[in-house]
């Protein structure tokens, strides 16, 4: 047996804070289990609303949905990190438990308490860095953040099994030991609320003169919308402002279409007010005028159960094309837009035409469009 | 007992299930090197770097005055928060030229007006704070 090296003894007997007690972790690991869960489920809806299975067909109703979920995955994810810090800190003196490990089972345990605590710093940290338009780690975000996800569920789910009753027995009596964790919890609260207000107004805009931490500002950009990837960004500076610029319908159609600029504005137009929701977490109303796809599509003959993909002038790129699914592009509030807010599409919104739908990440409302081609 | 002790075995399968779906999805498809590097690693910084950091104030803030180091306490909590919010955005390398809604505020100012809000709140409470102290004592 390895003797316990003096200074571990010395420095876990100087834990003099009383908070490093059961109670104190129990009030903080449910509201974690809380936070976490939510974070998860919205993380859920957001990748498979990007990456649908072939059986999955989302609504195009609530138009507001995935900005709400989007919203609370990014501010929750925020607001998670005080609560976090907060329950490493109270749990910190069981990291130098001695013996570091009893029996083969124990060590499992820590294992999984380690993948827990690692995977979700992993989170956190990958997840602020990424809004903060940080790309300071090698691999893609998505990917990692969405895999990692998993490995937190999971050993959050073991964790709740090990714990459960410890925290029954503790949450649910009246401690009468003196000890002030309502201060305590009450100040971790405060800080997550802090970050909470100081990053919402991004996407929600009652709060936007508040949000001096958030990577975005509503009103900022072309015609007060912000803008992810620019035209420059997106290598069609040249062609999207080609005078000779076609929008072809095409693929399993009655008939194919074509048009230009001036024979889309001379349909019949609609003016809808639609968010442009960012899986970065903010989100922005605006006002869209164009033609609704459902029209353009009708008057190619398409079938009522088809699905369409819409291109864009980029050459290449994840969000070249996206799909519309029927909900989607039955929707008469989907349009193809060529103004917003009241004036021609800026060059980096889009313009010429762009696709606007409710109830749909930012990264699928393709921009630059020059096709729909029906599958 | 019998139903909570198949609750326990039915979230271990689980757990387990979901742990290994997520190390095979890295696997698969991530980078699974420098994604250990950063899982493990933000363990450690934050086991060894950050943990001790706090730690250390709460030694030195042991050292204020008993009226005094709860306002304190709750100020560093709550700027420390802020603080590590801001630092992403202050040190992010995504600016663009092309883009300028890409983080377009000034965030070390935004910061600097937070700070000595939160400094401002807890120089009130350690006032009011004495202030009842004193009224005490001539009572």
């Amino acid at each position: 047996m390895v003797r316990q090296p003096a200074v571990l003894g010395r420095a876990r007997g100087r834990f003099s804070s009383r908070l490093h007690d059961e109670r104190t972790a129990s009030w903080l690991g449910v509201w974690l289990a809380v936070a976490f869960g939510t974070a998860f489920v919205t993380g859920l809806i957001s990748h498979f609303m990007q990456h649908p299975p072939d059986w999955l067909r989302w609504p195009s109703r609530p138009v507001n949905l995935y900005r709400v979920t989007q919203g609370l995955h990014v501010i929750g994810g925020l607001a998670t990190i005080p609560l976090l810090l907060a329950k490493l800190w109270t749990v910190y003196p069981r990291l130098l438990q001695w013996p570091p490990v009893r029996s083969a089972r124990h060590a499992t345990e820590r294992g999984l308490v380690f993948l827990l605590v690692a995977g979700a710093l992993f989170q956190l940290v990958t997840g602020l860095l990424n809004i903060a338009y940080w790309y300071a780690f090698p691999f893609p975000f998505t990917v990692a953040h969405y895999w990692t996800a998993y490995v937190v569920v999971g050993a959050l789910l073991v964790h709740i099994a090990n714990e459960w009753s410890k925290v029954r027995r503790t949450v649910m009596k009246r401690p009468e030991d003196g000890i002030d964790r309502r201060g305590f919890l009450f100040t971790v609260a405060a800080a997550s609320a802090a970050v909470a207000l100081t990053t919402a107004g991004e996407t929600f805009s009652p709060l936007a003169r508040l949000a001096v931490l958030a990577p975005r500002r509503v009103g900022t950009g072309p015609a007060g919308v912000p803008v992810n990837t620019t035209a420059l960004a997106a290598g069609v500076s040249a062609t999207a402002r080609d005078g000779g610029w076609r929008l072809t319908v095409t693929g399993r159609v009655g008939r194919e279409l074509s048009f230009t600029l001036a024979e889309l504005r001379a349909l019949p137009q609609h003016t809808e007010r639609l968010p442009i929701s960012c899986v970065e977490g903010w989100s922005a109303g605006a006002t869209w005028t164009g033609v609704r796809l459902r029209d353009l599509l009708r008057m190619a003959g398409a079938a009522d159960d088809a699905r369409v993909r819409v291109e864009s002038l980029q050459r290449g790129g994840p969000y070249r094309k996206s799909w519309v699914d029927p909900p989607h592009w039955k929707d008469p509030l989907t349009l193809l837009a060529l103004d917003l807010n009241g004036a021609p599409l800026d060059l980096d919104h889009g313009s010429p035409c762009r696709l606007i739908a409710p109830n749909r990440p930012g990264v699928l409302q393709t921009k630059w469009l020059n096709a729909v081609v029906i599958a | 007992m019998k139903g909570r002790l198949k609750g326990r075995v039915v979230l271990h399968v689980l757990g387990g299930a979901f742990i290994l779906l997520g190390l095979g999805g890295i696997v698969a498809e991530s980078e699974p090197w420098p994604w250990l590097v950063w899982f493990a690693g933000a363990a450690i910084l934050h086991d060894a770097v950050l943990v001790p950091a706090v730690l250390l104030a709460g030694a030195l803030t042991a050292r204020l005055p008993a009226a005094g180091r709860r306002p304190v306490r709750v100020a560093l909590i709550v700027a420390g928060a802020l603080v590590l919010v801001a630092l992403a955005m202050i040190n992010s390398t995504g600016r663009r030229p092309d883009n300028p809604s890409i983080l377009p505020l000034a965030y070390g100012r935004g910061l600097a007006v937070l700070l000595a809000l939160v400094a401002a709140v807890t120089a009130v409470r350690l006032l009011w704070n004495r202030g009842r102290l004193r009224n005490r004592v001539r009572r």
